[in-house]
This record gives structure tokens, C-alpha cells and sequence, in this order.
């Protein structure tokens, strides 16, 4: 499937009708499965993915995720938490209906980049000897995959209520130059459907709320050096504005549940910062 | 020990009955890596290695650089705290081996209240004082009769270097330049460095300063002395050649 | 269950203390390799790399096969990697670890999914026979910074491999034994080499090349960078980790650049060495000169 580039130079509007530095619609929710510690669902176009968080907990028989992390892994007991990632990538999920086995190595790869990306964030210290595990189950795919998986993963250890530094936040950003053409004119893009990932080069980017410092880096298309910059500082301006937007998600969880009244009684609305 | 009466043997081989030391007052004392085989009446190598042999004590060995350390009784060895379970310290001599037992208690002065808490990754300084095949060898840190350390403990900041087993039993005789060819440590002290060193049987050589600026860049050459020393096999006189280049590194 | 030796905790503070005051262990500058050494076989296609103590045998093979169905006109390519417990006993066989899965699919994405090698050529009919080429990765011994040395070696080696010259007559392939026609080299289109940083401090602010395993134990980051030397980007892999300032990161890329250079010319240095010393008598230039008319 040509993408039809040329169009874009003359009106400097996507295939799917956005601007440049446009994201896709970004919809979530937390707390969405009740027998768990921390859930979330979310929507990044196309792009569904569901996670579930379980623990800090005692650490159970081994259920096959990738550990990592600083200091993390080792059956022996540790002095902080392992966290445990599992992606399960539905068959149904991609317009190939494709098999993927628990041996997958891009799998396999997913899940030791998430783990470790949310264990420089997470307070893993306080919880020695122990697992948090993290269940991402993928239900649509429409590019930006690693970025909704981290987002999501974010969201279900917030509502798990595990401490952390600041937010682990991820958009993919890419450029409208072809890789083998230099051309100074190409824009940068944000935030790409699997079509744009097909055609173009493009690279997912994880920063740590909303400072410039990146924790996860993944680009797997071939691109000019130059073209670097400029994409990934796309990348770092576009996980700001996920930030943004995942932040309002949790303050707005958090304000319907005091109004439900699931925070203890004697305290009011108005004594809790929140906004 | 001249280079031209080194013997090297290999399992089987047939040690010349003139290089076997005859004790006058009592038999004769063989060492690691030798066997006495009734039927014939003789002395066979089982290890390959270098043949010493010690006439006025009696007694032969056959030096050999193993890759694997086994516990000995007495031998002194620099473990990792694993962690502690009961009323021990787990503590770890070499990869990929069972940990080593070290009671809480066996430290100098120890007493429940006074004793050392160890983290996991602490290192110590300890005396073998059980070593049975299909057991945990059990250490100490404090001399029975004594009750005093002796240099053994914890050790505190300072860096370890792996080495060879042969080079750790090496630097462990009791004249090292001497027995064993290393003068890399003397040397070193002599051009002016003060450093501490704690020398482990299971390949392992801890060197230690008090915490400044200029100490780190001293350890860093004593352990690379060491090293270099060990992995290019050099003589003394080569060990001396190393030391002054690496002096002048360190003026710079 | 064998276990690994963690570092003790008086290494990893003195490996950082030592490295706040500019220094590493061997004494190194933090942008320097080991010296690299590149031993070619014999045969064709086998190549020995060592950075320092890490040390890397690569194997290239290849055979006459059916393409897949779904890519008829696609030769077969595949990368495969092996740690086995001769690298160290934690290594099981047949049990990928995590070391293994990220190292075999960096060098998946660095070198086949770049197109290093021009699969198209390998397809001799349509749907029916092509080449399927092989490189076997056997890390022989582990001491730090696997990733570079796999690719450098996995490139080398494919450089070096020469397939059999093939023809088609009338629908008839024939393949042509070394003595009837001098073997002919794949069609290599780009030369990737990765650089791995190795990041270390709180905020990740100290940044290594070639990181040794002892420093690999302590570092709170990695991230590899795949490029060649037109200064294009293959792949960028920072996996998770300690996060690090986004304009550092670009310093390391347009460091990463340099040695990929310097890779570049050193490859192609041994290579010319190496042909230079197989070309006895002027034998295969006259032979060369023979296929080309």
C-alpha cells in the first residue's frame, strides 16, 4: 500500500486527516477490572491495549514474564521488587491473523523493555521480596504499540497504587523523508498508525513525566542521522502532551471516587488538593 | 627456585625416584595432586602441573592453576554475604558453587548484641575451618583459641580483583618473591604506595586505602599490577619493568 | 541451579567512586574499545572477533532451498545466536535467556531488517530454489559488550563468505564446484555496526563505551546504537533503564558515528589483508578476469 506522500506535501495533512505535531484520539480509563489491584484500558487510535497489576505481592511460581530492571531479577530473595511483564498479543488484533507464540522474541523483547522502563520509576526498594506483576493484554493493533503498552502499564501502577517517581510516558514519532533521501525539507510526525510505521521512519520515545530525560528509545527503521533530532524532539513535545492527558484521566478517577464516597468518610471534597 | 629445576607432570607420568625427597626421621609428606599407589610402590601425579618438591621437610606437591576452587580447611578466602538465615551468614566463595556457612557470632568480640550486621553483597575475610566433600563448607572470622580476629572481618570499601588460584596461593607463602616469583606487591610498596591487601585462596585479592582522591587511581594500578602479573605470567624482572612504567602512569 | 556472581557492594561502589573521577578499571578513556582483533578462517565465512576478553566465533553457511511461499522472490537469511554454558554455566541450552533474546534480535534488526544483505539476489527461480544463507553467532567467552563484537563479526563474516557461482541454461541450474568456477560473494549493499553506551550515576549522566562484564553489572542503563558509515541509523535500542537527557543521547549517536567509521575502515582493512594473503601467484585475479568477460 503506497502511501501517498506527494499529497501530503501539497496540503501537509496525513492519511488520516491530521496535522504534524497532531496526536491521535487517546482515550483511557483505570480501575476498569475490580478483582485486580490496578487496572487500566487505553486507547490510542486504533490501538487497544488492556492491562491488569498485581501486587506488590509475595512472588508466586514463576509465570513465565521477563523480569529486569536495576538490581531486580534472581530467584534468590532481593532487596527490592521484580517486576514481572507479560504481553499477551490477542490473534484477533492485527488485520493478518497471526499466531504468535510465548517464544516470540519481539514479545520477549516488549516485555523486558516495559519492565525495565517502569522499574527505574517505580519505588522498587520498598517492597523487598516481592513481584509486581504486570499483564498487558493487546486487543488492537494500529502502530504505536510500545507506547500504548507502557502508557497503559503506567496507568494500571498508578491505580495500584505502587509509588513512583513520575510518570513513564510514550508516544512514537517519525519524518516524512524516505531513509535513503536527505531531503532538509521533511517534517518530522507524530504519533504513528501502523500504516505511517510501514512506509516511514519512525521511532517510539518514553520519557519520565515531563522532563527531557528518556527512558526508553526504540527506533527500528532505517533513518538519517540528521532526521534524529528533529523526530525525537517530536517525541519528548509529544509524551508531554500524553502526560497531560493520562494526568487528567487519574484526577478525574480520583474525583469520582471521593464523590462516591469510597474516600473515608469526614474528609471533603474541598479539604483535598486535587485539580 | 631456579626455572631450570622445574618439573612439569602429567597424570600417569613417572616421577624420576631421585626428585622424591627420602625424610630421614619420618615418611614422607605428599601434598595436593599426588597418589600413592601400593601395588607398584609408587608416587603417580593426578593433576597436571608444576612438581615441588621440599627436601628438607619432606614433602612434595604438584602446583597447579585450577579453574575451580575447592575448600580446604584453614585456608583463608574473601566470600560474599548472600544473606543471612538462623543464626548464619550465607556466604558466597566463588560462582556457581553452594554457599559457605558462617555463624553470626563467629567475629571478634561478637556477641548477640555486638555483632556485625552484614548486608547481602558485604564481603568478608574468613578462615575454613570445615570442608567435607557434599557438604557446606563452614567459615569463621575469629581464631578459636585466641578469640581474636587477626586481620579477619569484614572488609570495608576497597576493591576486589579476580586471580588465578595458582597466583592467589602464590602470593599467599609465606615469602612470596621467594617461593612462589611475585614481588609486584613488595615492589609497589617499596616505590611509596600504602595500600592493604587481603589475599583469598579462592582467587580473589582485596586491596584496600583510606578514601581520597588520589587512592582510587592507586588501587585501580594495584589491581591491574596484579593482574597483568598474573594473566602474562611474568618474572620478577619483568614484574619490576611493569612496576616502573606503572609508577610513572600514576605521576602523571 | 547454577547461579551467577553478583558484584559485591564494595565493587560497585568503588567501579562508580572510579568512574566519578574519570577512570575505569583497565584504565581506559570512557569512549575507548578494547583493542579489537579479527581472525578470518580458512574457509570462507568463519571469523574470530575479540574486544579485549570477549570473544565471538561467526559462521556463515549456505545451502540450496525452496523460498517461502509468501515471498517467492526472497531468498532465506537468518541470524542465529548461541550462548551456550561454555560462556558461562547460568547458560542453558535450548533455554534463551534474556541476554540472548536481546542480543539476537539486535542483530536481527540491525542487520537483516536494514538489508545489509540484498535477499533478492539470493533467488536463483522464482518460487522454486534460492540460497538460504546461515550465520551461526557462538559467543565463546563473555566479558562485556556482546552486542558490538556479535555484529562486527556477523558482518565480517558475511563479507568474507563466497557462495558458489551458480548458472541457468534453459531452466537447468547448475552449480558450479570451487574448482570449476571461483565462488562468488554475496551482494552486500550496507555495513551496519552497533555502539553500545553504557549509562551510569543517578540522573545516567556518565556515559561508557564498551563496558566490560563487571561494568555491565553496575551500569543503570544501556542503549545500542546500529548505523554505517553514510550516517544512517539502523536501529537505536535504549530498552527501558535509568532515564537519560535527551541531548546527551544525541551526543552519544553523533559519537556512535566516529566509531562506526573507524569500524568501517578497520573491516575494510582486514578484508583487503586477508585477500591480499589468498591471492597467491596472481591465481585469482586471473581467474576473476575469466568471469568477467
Amino acid at each position: 500500500m503506497p502511501l501517498d506522500t506527494s499529497a501530503y506535501s501539497l496540503a501537509l495533512l496525513r492519511v488520516d486527516g491530521r496535522r504534524w505535531n497532531e496526536l491521535r484520539r487517546i482515550h483511557a480509563q483505570i480501575r476498569t477490572q475490580a478483582a485486580a489491584d490496578g487496572s487500566s484500558y487505553l486507547e490510542m487510535g486504533h490501538t487497544k491495549v488492556m492491562c491488569v497489576v498485581t501486587g506488590p505481592s509475595e512472588p508466586g511460581p514463576k509465570r513465565g514474564g521477563m523480569t529486569g530492571g536495576v538490581g531486580g531479577g534472581g530467584g534468590e530473595r532481593s532487596s527490592t521488587a521484580d517486576v514481572s511483564v507479560s504481553v499477551v498479543i490477542a490473534g484477533f488484533s492485527s488485520v493478518d491473523r497471526k499466531r504468535r507464540g510465548r517464544g516470540d522474541k519481539r514479545t520477549l523483547e516488549l516485555q523486558s523493555t516495559i519492565s525495565s522502563a517502569l522499574a527505574a520509576s517505580l519505588h522498587t526498594h520498598l517492597h523487598p521480596n516481592s513481584t509486581i506483576a504486570i499483564s498487558l493484554h493487546v486487543l488492537s493493533q494500529d502502530g504505536s504499540l510500545l507506547a500504548a503498552l507502557i502508557n497503559a502499564a503506567t496507568l494500571a501502577c498508578i491505580d495500584a497504587g505502587i509509588p513512583m517517581t513520575d510518570y513513564v510516558v510514550a508516544c512514537t514519532a517519525g519524518s516524512t523523508s524516505t531513509y535513503a533521501a536527505n531531503d532538509e525539507g521533511a517534517d518530522p510526525l507524530l504519533d504513528m498508525n501502523h500504516q505511517e510505521e510501514q512506509e516511514l521512519p519512525s521511532l517510539t520515545v518514553a520519557t519520565l513525566g515531563s522532563s527531557d530525560r528518556v527512558a526508553v528509545l526504540v527506533c527500528e527503521s532505517r533513518v538519517q542521522v540528521s532526521r534524529l533530532e528533529g523526530m525525537l524532539a517530536v517525541g519528548v513535545d509529544g509524551c508531554k502532551q500524553v502526560r497531560e492527558i493520562l494526568d487528567r484521566v487519574v484526577r478525574e478517577k480520583g474525583r469520582r471516587m471521593i464523590q462516591e464516597g469510597t474516600i473515608e468518610k469526614g474528609m471533603s471534597l474541598d479539604d483535598m488538593d486535587i485539580d | 627456585m631456579a626455572a631450570t629445576d622445574r618439573i612439569i607432570v602429567l597424570p600417569g607420568d613417572t616421577i624420576d625416584p631421585a626428585v622424591i625427597p627420602t625424610p630421614r626421621r619420618n615418611a614422607i609428606r605428599l601434598g595436593p595432586g599426588l597418589r600413592h599407589v601400593q601395588a607398584t610402590n609408587s608416587i603417580v601425579p593426578t593433576v597436571a602441573g608444576q612438581l615441588i618438591t621440599d627436601h628438607g621437610k619432606g614433602s612434595m606437591w604438584v602446583e597447579s592453576s585450577t579453574g575451580h576452587y575447592i575448600p580446604a580447611i584453614s585456608d583463608l578466602v574473601i566470600g560474599q554475604i548472600t544473606r543471612s538465615q538462623g543464626d548464619y551468614y550465607l556466604v558466597n566463595l566463588s560462582p556457581y558453587t553452594p554457599n559457605a556457612t558462617l555463624p553470626h557470632l563467629s567475629f571478634e568480640a561478637a556477641t548477640k548484641k555486638t555483632r556485625p550486621q552484614l548486608n547481602p553483597g558485604a564481603l568478608v575475610y574468613a578462615r575454613v575451618t570445615l570442608a567435607n566433600r557434599h557438604m557446606d563448607p563452614e567459615l569463621e572470622c575469629v581464631s578459636q583459641t585466641t578469640g581474636k580476629g587477626d586481620g579477619l572481618g569484614p572488609l570495608t570499601g576497597g576493591m576486589v580483583f579476580d586471580v588465578s588460584l595458582g597466583m592467589a596461593r602464590r602470593l599467599l607463602l609465606s615469602k612470596p618473591r621467594e617461593y612462589g616469583g611475585v614481588a609486584v606487591l613488595e615492589l609497589l610498596a617499596d616505590e611509596g604506595l600504602a595500600f592493604e591487601t587481603a589475599v583469598g585462596r579462592n582467587g580473589k585479592v582485596w586491596v584496600g586505602s583510606d578514601k581520597s582522591e588520589a587512592n582510587t587511581r592507586m588501587v585501580i594500578a594495584v589491581g591491574r599490577a596484579l593482574r597483568e602479573t598474573d594473566e602474562r605470567g611474568l618474572d620478577v624482572e619483568a614484574q619490576k619493568k611493569l612496576v616502573r612504567r606503572i609508577m610513572k602512569e600514576l605521576s602523571r | 541451579m547454577p547461579r551467577e556472581a553478583e558484584p559485591s557492594l564494595n565493587e560497585r561502589q568503588f567501579v562508580l567512586q572510579a568512574l566519578r573521577e574519570n577512570l575505569r578499571l583497565d584504565g581506559r578513556p570512557f569512549d575507548k574499545y578494547r583493542p579489537v582483533e579479527l581472525i578470518f578462517g580458512e574457509q570462507y565465512g568463519v571469523v574470530e572477533v575479540s574486544f579485549g576478553k570477549t570473544k565471538i566465533l561467526a559462521k556463515t553457511s549456505a545451502e540450496l532451498t525452496v523460498p517461502y511461499v509468501d515471498r517467492p522472490l526472497d531468498g532465506i537469511f537468518t541470524i542465529a545466536t548461541e550462548l551456550s554454558p561454555m560462556t558461562a554455566p547460568s547458560f542453558e541450552v535450548n533455554r534463551p535467556t534474556e541476554t540472548e533474546v536481546l542480543l539476537s534480535r539486535l542483530l536481527e534488526k540491525t542487520v537483516r531488517r536494514s538489508g545489509a544483505l540484498d535477499t533478492e539476489s539470493l533467488c536463483l527461480v522464482a518460487g522454486q530454489k534460492c540460497w538460504s544463507v546461515r550465520v551461526d553467532v557462538h559467543v565463546l567467552s563473555h566479558d562485556g559488550d556482546l552486542t558490538d563484537a556479535a555484529c562486527l563479526a556477523v558482518v565480517a563474516a558475511l563479507r568474507h563468505f563466497r557462495k558458489p557461482d551458480t548458472s541457468i541454461e534453459g531452466g537447468l541450474l547448475t552449480v558450479y564446484t570451487p574448482a570449476e568456477r571461483e565462488p562468488v560473494p554475496l551482494s552486500w549493499l550496507h555495513s551496519p555496526f552497533c555502539v553500545t553506551w553504557s549509562f551510569y550515576g543517578d540522573q545516567g549522566e556518565m556515559a561508557l563505551l564498551d563496558a566490560t562484564l563487571s561494568e555491565e553489572h553496575v551500569r543503570v542503563g544501556s542503549c545500542t546504537i546500529s548505523m554505517n558509515r553514510h550516517g544512517e541509523i539502523c536501529q537505536i535500542a535504549k530498552l527501558g533503564g535509568t532515564p537519560v537527557d535527551a541531548v546527551a543521547l544525541l551526543q552519544c549517536t553523533n559519537v556512535a558515528l566516529v566509531k562506526v567509521k573507524d569500524f568501517s575502515a578497520f573491516l575494510d582493512r582486514k578484508l583487503a589483508e586477508d585477500a591480499k594473503r589468498r591471492d597467491k601467484g596472481g591465481l585469482m585475479a586471473e581467474l576473476s578476469a575469466e568471469n568477467d568477460r
